[in-house]
């Protein structure tokens, strides 16, 4: 009987220590507000995988499905239609967050550049987590929309750099 | 070449191994039968574990209060039907007919050798004929549940047990079962079950609801029109509900033919057709456009086939889990099919040197 009424810890869920995984959890603006407790509860909708060097994690134009945090390893972030590598991620970084928002295809290639453990946070995963404890559900989409609005900021100035730098070459040519 | 050193391989054997179990179980048509009750009914309650969870009880305890209030209604049943049943079973077995239905079988009677009587039934003796079928169905229903009464408690005591696991775990079973696909697959498996999961639950909690309304709206309008062995029939015809087509007459010819017996009047027989055919509007117009939004289309043809299968392979309540069982595999291809056109699986990339 024992076990039935008392929730197991992540960790015996995952084959790694809780408190390491709350750690990684905890740099991520979405889950930085989370109490240990609520973490653990992200961390039984996680998925674990692992991943050999040069095994696809997911593919360009494939349906977003949600985010991933690399655990340890490295990833690279490429883009099959421009036939280019965009950048190479290490531990403790986590891509693919948009998709937890909306279903819009994936907008580039992700590859294990080495052996990597990484975990997943899903969609699906995350909306049945809202509907079964819907603070923690607003606590982790208002994490979601805060980091967003942080990328939206980060792409106004640099759209407006840009476009500054853009009106200076108009200025300056002949 | 396949290597068995490459994980991926390695996964899909043991998907593959556990696939060979499943269906080593399956072949155990009775506890396959209870699994898979067990799995519809924690699959239909899930939204009310949902919404337990939501008010702070942990999904253990919300399986437990589940166990504990279906326990309860199953033993409250017991306690209420079974003298009921026991009554009119003895009432159906005694094989004796009301004074009414003499008449009305003599009248029946008459009606044959005048008309009939060129066909070699002229000296066809109706109530003796009655009193045989009454006698031999009531003596098979009898001995089915006097021989297989420890299977019945077993299955009523086992079901809900399992039902309670399916529901604690749900997630952890989910999360195993994820799992063991390879990463070639995970997503595109993850996105299906995620699928499958919202067009099945609406369609089995859609079918369970439409069910328990038709049975209850049997039950209650054959008491209230007083036709024997109404506890009996009106339940039959909430689940006799489950097969399209058929469902609705197998529920109303019973009662019509109790009716006339009990009544020896057509009129008696009337008002049950009438009362099952106001309950199939209610059904048409009401109960199936709320309970039923999303729909599996299937075939007559198909349905047909399915119950023909199920009823050959897993008896009467193969053939009750036949519609929702082939509308789960139609689920289960039709989005299998889409969802596959969005993926790719080959793992060739090239990009610029």
């Amino acid at each position: 009987m024992k076990g039935l009424f008392v929730r197991r810890k992540a960790s015996e869920k995952t084959g790694l220590k809780e408190s390491d995984l709350c750690k990684v959890l905890k740099t991520m603006p979405i889950f930085q507000d989370l109490t240990r407790r609520e973490l653990a509860a992200v961390i039984r909708i996680l998925h674990e995988r692992e991943y050999q060097p040069d095994e696809i994690i997911f593919r360009e134009n494939e349906p977003g499905l949600g985010m991933y945090i690399i655990e340890s390893g490295r990833v690279a972030i490429l883009s099959e239609s421009g036939k280019l590598q965009l950048t190479e991620l290490g531990d403790g970084v986590f891509f693919g967050e948009v998709s937890l928002l909306d279903a819009a295809p994936r907008s580039a290639t992700a590859m294990a550049k080495t052996k990597s453990r990484i975990f997943g946070l899903f969609q699906p995963d995350l909306y049945g987590l809202i509907e079964r404890n819907p603070s923690l559900g607003i606590k982790i989409v208002l994490g979601l929309s805060r980091l967003v609005c942080e990328r939206l900021r980060q792409t106004n100035q640099r759209a407006f750099a840009f476009n500054e730098a853009l009106q200076q070459m108009r200025h300056t040519e002949p | 070449m396949i290597s068995l050193r490459d994980p991926s391989a390695r996964k899909m054997l043991y998907l593959l191994l556990a696939l060979v179990l499943i269906t080593l179980v399956l072949m155990f048509s009775h506890v396959a039968k209870m699994v898979i009750i067990a799995m519809l009914l924690a699959y239909i309650l899930d939204p009310l574990v949902v919404r337990m969870e939501a008010h702070g009880i942990s999904r253990a305890a919300a399986a437990g209060i589940i166990l504990a209030v279906i326990t309860a209604i199953m033993i409250a049943g017991l306690f209420l039907t079974v003298p009921l049943i026991k009554e009119q079973m003895m009432q159906m077995s005694s094989g004796e007919s009301s004074a009414k239905t003499d008449v009305a079988l003599a009248q029946l009677q008459e009606v044959v050798r005048a008309k009939l009587g060129w066909l070699g039934y002229g000296d066809i003796d109706l109530k003796a004929k009655l009193h045989d079928f009454k006698a031999a169905s009531s003596k098979y229903i009898v001995d089915f549940i006097v021989s297989d009464f420890a299977g019945l408690v077993i299955t009523l005591v086992t079901i809900p047990f399992l039902m309670f696991f399916f529901i604690k775990d749900a997630l952890t079973f989910k999360k195993q079962l994820i799992r063991i696909v390879p990463n070639r697959f995970f997503e595109f498996s993850l996105d299906l079950i995620h699928k499958m999961d919202q067009q099945l639950g609406n369609y089995l909690r859609g079918q369970f609801i439409d069910a328990v309304t038709i049975g209850t709206l049997a039950t209650v309008g054959l008491g209230a029109l007083s036709v024997p062995y109404f506890f009996i029939i009106g339940p039959l015809a909430g689940l006799a509900n489950l097969i399209p087509y058929v469902g609705p007459f197998a529920g109303g010819i019973p009662a019509m033919i109790a009716a006339l017996m009990e009544h020896g009047d057509l009129s008696a027989a009337g008002n049950v057709a009438l009362l099952f055919l106001g309950i199939k509007l209610v059904d048409d117009f009401l109960v199936q456009p709320m309970a039923m939004s999303s729909s599996v289309h299937l075939h007559p043809a198909l349905i047909m086939v399915a119950c023909l299968a199920a009823a050959n392979l897993f008896g009467l309540i193969g053939m009750l889990l036949a519609v929702p069982i082939t509308g789960f595999i139609k689920v289960v291809i039709t989005e299998s099919a889409q969802t596959l056109k969005q993926y790719r699986f080959n793992r060739d990339i090239t990009l610029k040197a």
